[in-house]
């Protein structure tokens, strides 16, 4: 039993980072229909600003990551207003085939400047573990998934609540009608990158923190925020939050009690039927599915 | 449509893990084995992807390599001095990259050839080798099954895998007091890590311990929560990892967070790594690894000189302590050139015949290979993380330190 408990514990914790690293990529497939392949790209990136802000300012990660955010926001608005926006208007294979691209230069150009060296970003309390019982919670991955999950309010927050995240939803919603009303769909598309990317960026310096990272790594957040982002559904900003407690669940109880090396193909598993019986994920809303065929 | 869409994107986001593994195979200019006083050398190399790190630490072996021979004036290939000229690609970690890129080298006239890093793209390029009639010295494919199969052109200076989990147990058993009673394994996946980890199990069981199931997580994960999790509650004396940098650390790091304390900590390939103590801190402290070499390796050669003159030129050129990536891949290299010496030709039926009959001492320690083209020499030493250093702690007669016994307070 505390054997389950421990697991279900852990997979919620993990599940929580997970959510942050793929509700800015699931944000961006929502509003603008691009799926980022460079978003893992961006999160390993994030984790790099973190270290350095850690290694030469003695900053603590979790206010380092706000650095993190705020350089990672500058970097995808200049992105998607000068360099995606060029092709936003194309089939999607177009703006698949450039944040692939993409992708490729963010990882090579950190080999070359940061190497294929693993880090991680030390701290004293980041392998410490409160204890309930025989249960223990890490107290790095509690405090990750605490801020996770209160990211992901607050953007629903703002999305919901502000000029700008109404601007932003309508530009989802009716580009053209949107434009009518006078928002400016440039802005507010390199907008939205630029909030994805420093949602990214602030989930790579806590992956920095209770993990380890290489360039190398970028590629499997790319797949994992794919996962999530299908398997919450598009179209609701906490598609992402549920999607990743559930892979993080499933991933938990798959390690806990089968062979540990089946993990990943049970993860594909429950998204293969959570899409028979539910092909807008879990609580993805059915117009953003029918926008995708624009 | 959507489910179009949503298809093309998956088959995209799914290739883009492939395919980030094809490009920049580069081109190398075209030559001979032997052209203008130079013998040209092929290394595919994991410059990027996944093996990235272990790439670069096997490149400046080659490259301390290529300097230290052409310092004195180069290959001695039947009384003439012929420059080393290694070239180098990048199989980007992809075991068919590697084996394609020894084929080019084949297509460009290059028939010697050093390996690349790890066992599975050894492996791959092993079986081409054997079809073209090309030479290979191995430095980093420790996999047992390369050498079962009965091939005649691949030469390896390293220890075989069974050795690196086997070395760790036999050093417990030998020095740790309190004798500990129990060892469970943690393993990826890959069949370098599986066959590691079945030597280690046998060890164990022949040395008295009582061996509990292994538990088995994918090849380059950085949760390993599961396995611990479910190791917590059979309290094993010993835990040790058949795992690669990036799991190694995991298992220290959430070991912490989990609580699980074994009386010591032991992993393959990790701990010599400098990243591991880098990354882990304190927490690393008193782990225990296997190396294929320390600087307290015993032996000379000509152009190394020892373990310790080898340790400064690697901090001298590199700016870091060497690594034992950096020593085999230097060993391999050195085999092959000492082998065309001996062979007083660059063509690769005379180097092949050359290293059958190699029987030398290096700063890597003793090299001769057997039939099945392993270094029938070679010990793997046991190392332990002591204030943040790496010591050499067995076997007793090379060691630097006393084993810290229990590991974990």
């Amino acid at each position: 039993m505390s054997g389950f408990l421990q697991a279900t514990v852990y997979g919620l914790l993990q599940g929580g980072l997970l959510a942050l690293v793929a509700v800015g990529f699931s944000l961006v497939w929502g509003v603008m229909n691009v799926v980022n392949l460079a978003h893992g790209g961006f999160v390993i990136l994030g984790a790099y600003v973190g270290w350095e802000m850690h290694q030469w300012f003695g900053l603590d990660p979790f206010l380092g990551m706000f650095v993190s955010a705020a350089v990672l926001f500058v970097f995808g608005y200049v992105l998607q207003r000068f360099l995606i926006n060029l092709v936003i208007n194309g089939p999607i294979f177009i703006t698949l085939l450039l944040t692939f691209g993409l992708e490729l230069m963010i990882v090579q150009g950190m080999n070359l400047v940061f190497s294929a060296d693993y880090r991680s970003i030390g701290t004293s309390y980041s392998s410490d573990s409160l204890a309930f019982g025989s249960v223990r919670v890490p107290l790095g991955r509690l405090l990750a998934f605490a801020l996770a999950v209160a990211i992901t309010v607050l953007l629903v927050a703002v999305v919901n609540r502000t000029r700008t995240g109404m601007s932003i939803l309508a530009t989802g919603m009716d580009r053209g009608a949107a434009r009518l009303m006078g928002i400016q769909a440039r802005h507010v598309y390199a907008l939205t990158f630029g909030i994805a990317a420093a949602l990214a960026g602030m989930a790579g310096a806590m992956i920095g923190t209770v993990g380890t990272f290489n360039p190398s790594a970028a590629a499997s957040f790319t797949l994992m925020s794919f996962v999530v982002a299908v398997l919450g559904g598009l179209g609701n900003m906490y598609g992402a939050l549920v999607g990743g407690l559930v892979i993080g669940l499933v991933q938990a109880w798959g390690g806990q009690y089968l062979p540990g090396t089946w993990v990943n193909a049970l993860a594909f598993l429950v998204l293969i039927v959570v899409l028979i019986f539910r092909p807008t994920g879990l609580v993805g809303r059915p117009y953003y599915a029918a926008r995708l065929e624009v | 449509m959507r489910s179009r869409t949503l298809a093309a994107a998956a088959v995209i986001t799914a290739s883009s893990l492939v395919v980030a593994g094809c490009g920049s195979k580069g081109e190398a200019k075209s030559t001979s084995a032997v052209s203008s006083g130079t013998l040209a050398i092929g290394a595919s190399l994991s410059l990027t992807g996944q093996l990235a790190r272990e790439g670069q630490l096997t490149k400046e072996g080659y490259q301390l390599c290529q300097e230290k021979v052409n310092a004195k004036g180069g290959v001695d290939i039947g009384g003439k001095k012929t420059k080393l000229d290694i070239q180098y690609q990048d199989d980007t970690s992809k075991p068919d990259v590697a084996a394609q890129l020894v084929d080019q080298f084949n297509d460009k006239g290059i028939k010697l050839i050093l390996s690349s890093y790890g066992s599975a793209n050894t492996e791959a390029q092993a079986a081409v080798i054997e079809r073209n009639g090309q030479v290979m010295v191995d430095s980093a494919g420790a996999d047992n099954k390369i050498f079962s199969k009965g091939y005649k052109s691949t030469f390896a200076v390293l220890s075989p895998a069974t050795e690196y989990s086997s070395s760790i147990v036999k050093a417990i058993a030998e020095l740790a007091t309190p004798k500990p009673k129990s060892v469970v394994f943690l393993s990826a996946d890959d069949g370098f890590s599986k066959t590691v980890t079945e030597g280690g199990m046998k060890t164990a069981q022949d040395q008295g311990f009582t061996v509990l199931g292994p538990q088995y997580f994918p090849n380059g994960t950085s949760d390993v929560s599961s396995a611990l999790t479910k190791v917590k509650g059979e309290h094993p004396d010993v835990i040790i990892g058949s795992v690669h940098l990036v799991e190694g650390v995991a298992i220290i790091k959430q070991a912490k967070e989990l609580a699980v304390t074994p009386a010591g900590f032991g992993e393959t390939v990790a701990p010599p790594t400098p990243d591991f103590a880098k990354t882990l801190g304190t927490a690393a402290e008193n782990v225990l690894g296997s190396s294929q070499w320390t600087d307290a390796t015993k032996g000379t050669d000509k152009y190394f000189g020892s373990a310790k003159d080898y340790t400064k030129d690697i901090q001298a050129k590199f700016a870091h302590a060497p690594d034992y990536h950096n020593a085999e891949a230097s060993g391999a290299c050195l085999a092959l050139v000492l082998a065309a010496e001996k062979a007083g030709s660059s063509q690769p039926d005379a180097v092949r015949a050359a290293l059958r009959g190699l029987d030398t001492e290096s700063f890597f320690g003793k090299i001769k290979f057997d039939s099945t083209g392993q270094n029938i020499y070679k010990p793997m030493s046991v190392i332990q993380i002591q204030n943040g250093k790496v010591v050499t702690v067995w076997p007793t007669e090379s060691a630097e330190a006393k084993m810290v016994w229990p590991g974990t307070k």
